[in-house]
């Protein structure tokens, strides 16, 4: 072997092995590195346009000794947060504040596990295609990211404590989604919102949270969180909001029903099965959307004081669709008020009416609130409880 | 004289070259001569003067004119047998026979085989060399004056260890004895199991100075005869000093030695080879050593337990998937702990992150610096517990135990999850014992790999580990059979445990002449027809 050929082989060992060390660590990042973003809100200054991104983060050291502490009685100042710090930068643009944070924070943020996108409500209404764009265009997150809308600015939801959970973010999340659950109000991702922005005609909702005041054991006010209605987006841009009634009934329209109870005056109704659909019919020029709602539930409070004969439970089921029809058309009048197709008429029309969509598709606002909107809804009453004899009769 | 000096020359070169070959010794073969004195001497010249080598002249015969020697070496051979059923024979019952035998002195060695000596296995040679290897063996032999040949008696007896039950190979069923280091008592073990006339004990010798008595062990019919061959062509390629366990046999003839994976088999129990054999395989058996080798060996033999096979089916499979689960784990725990800590955080649920960083604060090792660092901690513990004076163990596992368990998370060295990980790993890697040996290596190269390139070094490695896997063969027969290449009908034994009346037939891949191993439809059921409650 001559002494070109042995170079020639130490170049190429050397080539095989310097990528392997290369490659190294580049995206390596040890989680003591990182600070994990629970919550991440969206403000907007109106005077100056500024915008404003509060991060929550998880402070995990904090975490440690308060397990580990528990038991030896732990002090709460004030309701004040240890697991979780607030962070506040701003800038022109989202992706300005967001480079901002870098000047305030000794760890890199990390957004692959937060859990709520909170947008302050003026903010909210100025438009929020920015952000939107952000975080789309630099999936840093994970899509099911929830949305939601605060009444007030969304710096001062996420400083409020949760009283359960040890990162308020965390607690927040299970907040709205425990209200989809029992189908108060919706639960929103991210995705959705985004399907929702990008079909022209729906009308991206999220949930609005709220600020109230509880007594707390020591008779001191504390601070909570609810959640108090839908906000109703046209565009990127908030417009109006639904309040409990016409958001149960949107989640209705909409099949998003999973359980949940139906309150009739009478009684109260715990709902067993759901499935609704809605059906366009187009003729002429007049759209018809019926909406079928099929609904199975079990008796769990009657105060009617009688024994439940087949009549009496007939005339449960009626009046439970009649509720829930009443409840589905209030949503239905707000839209049309709103002129926010919310149900996702104008996509169940398309699907159906694709050649006549063209021309529906730019009068869609002006063809809305007049669209003529039939419920139907047929109920089942499966269980009426251990007890069908009135315990105590009038 | 010319003959004695190329005779000594013979000897001398014998015991002086270390560094000869075998085959120069062998030249030529040198016999007897019918000079006992010229005998003894050569023999003396060769064992030379170790102490343990007893020659003992006498005179036998009638008249006790005829000069004879016994040699043995002292601890080889059973000393009753040699005073009471050589030694007295010869010197004082020959002399009681008045018949006239001692005339013809090559008769008199016949005559003291046939009618004097009353010990089973006698042999004669004329082969000085021949004396020389089975007197070191543990015969013991008996020159005479005047006859060019010598009568090797075989009353070995040393001490041995008594059977004793497995350690390794722990079964809550079945039977307990293990292996010991005598290689008569292995063959016994097998044969007391195995009592078919097929069952062969080939013998072969290795090794240049050990001269160790191997034992190539099969079932005529059963085994494939290739095997056989191929098994012996690589014994007999070995040369080498000494063989001093079955482990050196292994190394010389496994089929790839530079692999992590081991390609030949062993157990310590009889039941296991002899279950092995009777599927079609070989096994080895090495003087010395309380193992046997058994090949061909495929990769889910490392994963079955000779309880498998007593206990009842469910639970058999059931644990033969824990047996893998752990193997996995212990194999890759670290390494996907690793993987997920410093690349892949988003793979871990919310809460659990939160809970694994708040451990990780003010750690100040990276996470795969900190796994590695575990585990040659738990090896260096591993390896104390194993060599150290069993009564120093105590002292060891305390300090382990604190060391790793508590004082190291305490000081906030290690993380807690950390331990965990690792903890949950030391205890899987000896659930399948046969491979622990294979997950600690596997286990280092794959946290090593996991620290700077994450999951997705880590299925650089699997795939490559595969592949590996795929291309080794045990003695032809591919690594992973039955999985690949497929066998619908091997897969009754390897990811669960067919009850045994299903599986009728030898593994396929060792290509056993004799495929069946019982009948077939042997489910058992009650009798189909009715027993008469009636008849008495």
């Amino acid at each position: 072997m001559t002494r070109g050929q042995r170079l020639k082989i130490y170049v190429i060992i050397l080539l095989i092995i310097i990528p392997v060390f290369l490659s190294g660590c580049w995206d390596s990042i040890q989680l003591d590195k990182l600070s994990i973003v629970s919550g991440l809100g969206w403000d907007i200054n109106l005077d100056t346009g500024d915008v404003t991104l509060t991060y929550q983060s998880i402070v995990p050291s904090q975490i440690k000794s308060t397990s580990s502490t528990s038991g030896s009685g732990e002090q709460k100042g004030g309701g004040a947060l240890n697991t979780i710090q607030l962070d506040h930068s701003t800038g022109s643009s989202p992706y300005d504040a967001l480079s901002r944070y870098t000047q305030h924070g000794s760890r890199i943020p990390y957004y692959r596990h937060t859990q709520v996108f909170i947008f302050g409500k003026d903010g909210a209404e100025q438009g929020i295609y920015p952000f939107i764009d952000t975080v789309a265009r630099n999936p840093a997150g994970r899509p099911n990211i929830l949305m939601a809308v605060s009444e007030k600015k969304a710096s001062d939801i996420l400083g409020v404590q949760n009283g359960m959970e040890s990162i308020q973010a965390i607690g927040m999340a299970e907040e709205i989604k425990l209200s989809a659950a029992f189908s108060k109000y919706p639960e929103v991702t991210f995705l959705e919102f985004a399907n929702r922005l990008m079909s022209k005609t729906t009308a991206p909702i999220a949930p609005m949270i709220g600020i109230f005041l509880e007594t707390g054991p020591d008779g001191k006010k504390i601070q909570k969180i609810r959640i108090t209605g839908t906000a109703v987006f046209k565009g990127d841009s908030m417009i109006g909001q639904l309040n409990e009634r016409e958001s149960s009934g949107l989640l209705w329209a909409i099949n998003k029903i999973k359980k949940g109870f139906v309150m009739i005056p009478e009684a109260s109704l715990e709902i067993v099965r759901a499935k609704s659909k809605i059906v366009p019919e187009l003729q002429d020029d007049k759209i018809e959307i019926t909406i079928e709602i099929d609904e199975e539930s079990n008796l769990i409070e009657y105060k009617g004081r009688k024994d439940l004969t087949a009549d009496i439970v007939q005339e449960l089921e009626k009046g439970q669709a009649k509720e829930i029809k009443s409840q589905v058309m209030a949503a239905v009048e707000k839209s049309f008020s709103l002129d926010a197709d919310v149900f996702g008429f104008g996509d169940a029309v398309h699907r159906k009416y694709k050649n006549e969509w063209k021309n529906l598709k730019p009068m869609w606002d002006e063809v809305y609130p007049n669209i003529k909107v039939v419920v139907k809804v047929k109920t089942h009453l499966n269980e009426i409880g251990d007890v069908n004899k009135a315990l105590m009769k009038k | 004289m010319l003959d004695l000096l190329l005779k000594k020359l013979h000897f001398q070169k014998m015991s002086n070259n270390n560094s000869k070959k075998a085959s120069e010794q062998h030249d030529s073969p040198v016999y007897l001569s019918k000079n006992l004195e010229e005998n003894l001497k050569i023999l003396r010249e060769v064992l030379g003067q170790s102490s343990d080598v007893i020659i003992r002249d006498m005179k036998i015969g009638t008249n006790l004119n005829v000069a004879a020697a016994v040699i043995y070496i002292d601890g080889l051979v059973d000393r009753d047998l040699v005073n009471h059923h050589i030694l007295q024979p010869l010197m004082s019952d020959l002399q009681l026979i008045k018949d006239n035998v001692g005339q013809n002195h090559s008769n008199l060695i016949d005559f003291i085989k046939s009618s004097v000596l009353t010990v089973g296995q006698i042999i004669g040679t004329e082969d000085i060399d021949g004396v020389i290897a089975n007197v070191l063996t543990g015969h013991t032999a008996i020159l005479v004056e005047g006859v060019n040949q010598a009568l090797l008696i075989d009353a070995k007896g040393w001490e041995t260890r008594s059977l004793e039950e497995a350690k390794n190979e722990l079964a809550i069923r079945g039977p307990r004895i293990s292996f010991n280091e005598t290689l008569r008592t292995n063959t016994a073990l097998l044969r007391r199991i195995i009592r078919d006339p097929g069952l062969t004990f080939e013998s072969l010798q290795v090794g240049e100075r050990s001269k160790t008595d191997i034992a190539i062990v099969y079932i005529k019919g059963i085994i494939e005869d290739s095997l056989v061959e191929e098994i012996k062509q690589r014994l007999k390629r070995i040369n080498t000093d000494v063989i001093l366990d079955i482990g050196y046999i292994e190394q010389y003839i496994e089929d790839n030695p530079l692999s992590l994976f081991s390609t030949i088999g062993n157990s310590e129990r009889p039941d296991v080879v002899a279950a092995r054999v009777l599927e079609g395989r070989a096994a080895i058996l090495v003087d010395g050593s309380p193992f046997a080798l058994t090949a061909p060996m495929i990769l889910i033999e490392g994963f079955q337990s000779v309880e498998d096979y007593y206990a009842r089916p469910y639970f058999a499979s059931f644990i033969r998937w824990i047996r893998f689960l752990a193997f996995v784990l212990s194999a890759f725990l670290p390494a996907i702990y690793v993987a997920l800590m410093s690349f892949h955080q988003e793979l871990l649920p919310t809460p659990l992150l939160i809970t694994v960083a708040a451990a990780k604060e003010g750690i100040p090792l990276p996470v795969g610096v900190e796994a590695i660092f575990m585990i040659i901690l738990f090896e260096i513990l591993r390896e104390a517990g194993l060599r150290m004076p069993r009564t120093l163990g105590q002292a060891v596992s305390i300090v382990g135990a604190l060391v790793i368990g508590q004082s190291a998370v305490a000081a906030g060295l290690v993380g807690a999850p950390m331990v965990v990980v690792l903890a949950t790993t030391a205890i899987a890697s000896f659930v399948a014992p046969s491979q622990a040996d294979l997950g600690a290596l596997l286990r280092i190269i794959l946290v090593s790999v996991a620290s700077f390139m994450g999951l997705f070094g880590i299925v650089i490695i699997s795939l490559e580990i595969l592949s590996h896997l795929a291309s080794l063969r045990s003695l032809g027969v591919p690594y992973l059979s039955p999985l690949a290449p497929l066998n619908i009908r091997g897969l009754k034994d390897t990811l669960v445990r067919a009850p045994l009346w299903t599986m009728d037939s030898r593994p396929e891949p060792l290509d056993s002449p004799n495929t069946r191993r019982q009948s077939p439809d042997q489910m058992p059921q009650p009798p189909k027809t009715k027993p008469n409650k009636g008849e008495s």
